[in-house]
């Protein structure tokens, strides 16, 4: 057995553990734009069936929890973005399996992720900022 | 080409008629009616230019595209263009909904579904009591009526194609739907939601009136049943009251008091009988008579096919007098 095929577990323990770390960023734009619906749909139906709160106030706080979870997938795309890294390498897909390419190509997928919940937040806001009251 | 398109012209008289979305009669109905025109020349448009690409790119110039032009093919054509496009309709789609929802500015009407058949009141402007007439819908031209649903046993679902959008019924909640009919004429609703046996056969008449006659149709229909005019209605009415028909059948003014099916106060002047099952001849009285669970699948009310066809021909007199 040669040597650079020799275990190495403890700096491939720790190479995992970023990627672990980078994987779980993947799914932090599309959780937020579940939430996001989530809080949307749920908190309009508790206003309008049950009318635990005024309606008013429900649209406008639903409002500024938009413009929030649009500034924070903003963000994630932004650091999925800067973790591609297309710019100083050139490469946009990374097909090798060094630890690089995964790591680059996280960054690649969290950011197209950021991108589509990004636009799906905005769909989901549209109906709260366009329909008035519970008609 | 050209026989082609002749030929095709004959189904396009299948977009007209009395039960068409396309044939808009009202305001809700014209407002859907062009979202989907729309719609529809959108989507041949991009159904064409799509195919036209693909064409283009295969079999007249199959040459590989430089990897820029397409990249920008696929972030402009995969991506930004889609977004915009389902944008607009969705922002377009939405400033239509609350006009499709606005409340009411006069005549509030009451209608439940049941088996299979639609329960009717009519709440007068005025404040007076309510009217009761079954299984067809009379509205105002030119006013919103406000409706409110309801359903007595299963959901079903209330369609003027015609005259606007379908609103689902159901047992024990208050739905409500609005529409604004312009044009008077007689159109057809159906119920748009699978109900049981005779789903396919609950349907009705909604009839728009000018406001005038309106007012004078609903004064009529306020009034109590007129008693038989002729020995055979007369006989008729006898054997109403003999095979216990007012157990279940309201005729007003008289001891037919029932409320398990639809009133008959005034049936003669129906457009249709069964709820948009038959026509209103005195043959179809007495067929539908005989023969009920034949014509609607598990109808509740029984076939009285044990009359004899006299007593039917009596008993036909007498509900078609019921104008």
């Amino acid at each position: 057995m040669s040597e650079e095929h020799a275990p190495r577990p403890e700096e491939d323990r720790r190479e995992f553990a970023e990627e672990t770390e980078s994987l779980w960023r993947v799914t932090f734009a599309p959780a937020l734009w579940a939430l996001h619906f989530l809080a949307c749909y749920g908190l309009v139906s508790l206003a309008c069936a049950r009318g635990l709160f005024p309606i008013g106030a429900t649209r406008a706080g639903l409002v500024g929890l938009t413009l929030l979870v649009l500034a924070g997938i903003a963000w994630l795309g932004w650091r999925g973005f800067r973790q591609w890294d297309v710019h100083s390498t050139g490469r946009r897909a990374n097909p090798g399996g060094h630890a690089e390419d995964r790591h680059q190509f996280l960054g690649h997928a969290a950011f197209l992720l950021a991108i589509i919940s990004f636009i799906g937040v905005i769909f989901v806001s549209l109906p709260l900022i366009m329909l008035e009251g519970c008609r | 080409m050209t026989a082609l398109a002749c030929a095709a012209l004959p189904w396009l008289a299948g977009c007209a008629g009395r039960q068409s979305a396309l044939a808009p009669a009202g305001e809700d109905a014209a407002a859907l009616h062009t979202l989907f025109i729309v719609m529809l020349a959108g989507a041949v448009v991009l159904f064409v230019l799509m195919n036209g690409l693909f064409f283009y790119l295969t079999r007249i110039n199959p040459v590989a595209l430089p990897l820029r032009h397409a990249r920008l093919l696929m972030a402009v054509g995969g991506i930004l263009f889609p977004t915009i496009v389902v944008g607009t309709l969705l922002v377009w789609g939405l400033s239509l909904l609350p006009d499709q929802r606005r409340p009411g500015d006069g005549l509030r009407l009451h209608v439940t579904g049941e088996q299979w058949w639609w329960r009717v009141e009519y709440q007068p402007a005025d404040g007076g009591p309510p009217v009761v007439s079954p299984n067809e819908i009379r509205l105002p031209a030119g006013q919103r009526a406000e409706l409110a649903l309801t359903s007595s046993h299963v959901i079903h679902s209330l369609w003027i194609p015609a005259l606007g959008g379908k609103m689902d019924m159901f047992p024990g909640r208050e739905t409500v739907m609005s529409l604004r009919p312009t044009e008077p004429g007689s159109y057809r609703g159906q119920c748009a939601e699978f109900c049981g046996a005779s789903h396919a056969w609950m349907a009705f008449e909604a009839v728009v009136m000018e406001p005038a006659a309106f007012e004078a149709w609903l004064a009529a229909e306020a009034r109590d049943a007129r008693a038989p005019a002729t020995p055979e209605a007369r006989r008729g009415a006898d054997i109403f009251a003999r095979e216990g028909c007012g157990a279940c059948h309201a005729v007003r003014g008289t001891d037919a008091q029932g409320s398990l099916g639809p009133d008959l106060t005034h049936v003669g002047s129906r457009q249709s009988l069964g709820a948009g099952r038959l026509g209103t001849g005195l043959e179809d009285f007495a067929t539908w008579i005989a023969h009920v669970d034949a014509l609607k699948p598990e109808v509740e009310m029984p076939a009285y096919d044990h009359l004899s066809e006299p007593e039917r021909r009596a008993l036909a007199a007498y509900l078609k007098g019921l104008e």
